[in-house]
């Protein structure tokens, strides 16, 4: 008996009392009717996608560190995870360079600024995806700018030793990186991305496309192993840590790490398919979602209602 | 193209509603309350019902939830934990002498739990430990909470959870 053992005592609730207990609760007016959602389906097929470390709904610094540590797993679908902060700004502080942990980070392409385009068609062009367009927006947003960023890559050589010194900076000594992982390296290309402003007033809103990121890493690399050091070092717990690295389809999911004092999150159905919906404690959100290939972001300060409506309209 | 730090630097972002999403909460605690309560009595007929009981209380008592003092999870788990006290409470007066006599008989606790299901055998071991302990055992299990959470639940010191439930699995562990 460990701790795995007593996790894996769980089941399921039957779907015979699930559907019970709905309908109790909806005749009190508790729920909406039926919608039949799967909580591991929630978690595990989380919808949206998008393709970056950029969209990572995170503070800047750890965008530039753990975040980017994780998008080595990042490909398809989303799914959030909760970190501390303040664990993360603290190891700045202490002069780990979290940008660096895994080792070094080659630039394949040159970094170029956006450029903007007159229209979104031409964006799309330029991008070479085929954009699509909300036919419904809140009232009085307008389309203001069009920009598309060019597509990049990098290589990521894995260096144990920067690593094991951020798991010892943290005290995670139960944490073992995989065997080989020293020297191996992942190649990470990000496609052009295409950012839609609009605009009400001063307030904007952001609609972001991309076709899907792609990251190469070597066959038969542990990646759950190293996701679990990543987890830890965001802040699971061991458990946590464990059961999320062997449930995740590392290669078909993007992780967001999300504040766990500043936003939530929950997964939810965009025209068919579930995206993620992160709510800030300040009241804006972003939605990420995926559809064939295409990765989409909402970040907004509407309500979650608009934002899906919005999303839901594109065609 | 850092989109959130962008966006939310340039904004006046709007302030967010605090009103309940039931149907989230539904979908994601549901399976959390009813293996709280199936660790914390071993029988899932009982934690269907104490579930029910658990999700109607909450619905009933929506009004006095603050979202500013705890999380919906925290909240929904101590009205659980007192649905579990109430009817812990409620059976203890209730057990026929014939119950006693049944246990006499049933020979020792590693005889009885030889032949019954992995959570009957957890249930029959717990048993054995303080109501803190199992409680513990089926918040951290059942309902899957992180130390954090059960610190907040119970009043307990973080490493303190931690270090109880380490001692229990011990203990566990060994009696298995």
């Amino acid at each position: 008996m460990d701790d795995q053992f007593l996790h894996d005592l769980r089941r399921a609730p039957s779907p015979e009392f699930a559907a019970r207990l709905r309908a109790n609760l909806r005749a009190q007016g508790a729920l909406s009717p039926a919608r039949g959602r799967s909580l591991a389906a929630q978690w595990l097929a989380a919808a949206a996608a998008i393709a970056a470390v950029s969209f990572a709904f995170t503070f800047p610094e750890v965008r530039a560190g753990a975040a980017a540590f994780l998008d080595l797993f990042r490909v398809v679908n989303f799914a959030g995870v909760r970190f501390d902060p303040q664990r993360l700004a603290g190891l700045k502080a202490s002069g780990v360079g979290l940008p660096s942990l895994l080792g070094d980070i080659e630039p394949l392409t040159e970094p170029t600024p956006p450029v903007s385009y007159a229209s979104p068609a031409e964006a799309g062009q330029a991008a070479g995806i085929e954009l699509k367009l909300p036919a419904w927006a809140p009232p009085g947003w307008t389309l203001a700018e069009t920009v598309v960023t060019a597509e990049h890559s990098a290589r990521l050589t894995a260096n144990t030793a920067k690593l094991q010194t951020v798991l010892d900076a943290l005290a995670l000594d139960d944490v073992r990186l995989p065997d080989g992982l020293d020297g191996q390296a992942a190649t990470v290309h990000l496609p052009a991305v295409v950012v839609m402003t609009y605009r009400d007033g001063p307030r904007a809103l952001r609609l972001i496309e991309a076709r899907s990121a792609e990251v190469s890493f070597p066959a038969g690399f542990d990646v759950p192993a190293l996701a679990q050091a990543g987890l830890r070092i965001l802040g699971l717990d061991r458990d946590e840590a464990y059961r999320m690295a062997y449930a995740i389809d590392w290669r078909n999911t993007l992780v967001v790490p999300v504040p766990v004092d500043a936003a939530s999150f929950r997964q939810v159905n965009v025209a068919g398919t579930e995206g993620l919906l992160i709510e800030r404690a300040t009241g804006s959100r972003q939605l990420l979602w995926s559809t064939n290939g295409q990765m989409y972001a909402l970040a907004a300060p509407l309500g979650a209602a608009e934002m899906l409506e919005m999303a839901q309209s594109l065609q | 193209m850092a989109v959130e730090g962008e966006v939310s630097e340039r904004l006046p972002w709007a302030t967010g509603t605090a009103e309940l999403d039931w149907e989230a909460a539904y979908a994601e605690l549901l399976p959390r309350v009813y293996n709280f309560f199936r660790y914390r009595l071993g029988n899932d007929a009982v934690a269907e019902d104490l579930t029910s009981r658990t999700f109607e209380k909450a619905w009933t008592q929506r009004a006095r939830y603050r979202r500013d003092l705890a999380a919906l999870s925290t909240w929904l788990f101590s009205i659980a934990r007192n649905v579990a006290v109430d009817h812990l409470r409620a059976q203890r007066p209730h057990l026929p002498l014939e119950a006693a006599e049944h246990v006499a008989a049933a020979g020792t606790p590693q005889e009885h739990v030889a032949h019954a299901s992995d959570l009957e055998r957890l249930a029959a071991l717990l048993k054995r430990l303080p109501a803190r302990e199992q409680e513990l055992v089926a918040l951290k299990y059942g309902a899957e909470a992180t130390n954090r959470a059960i610190a907040a639940l119970t009043g307990l010191s973080e490493s303190n959870v931690g270090t109880i439930l380490h001692r229990v699995v011990l203990e566990l562990r060994s009696a298995w």
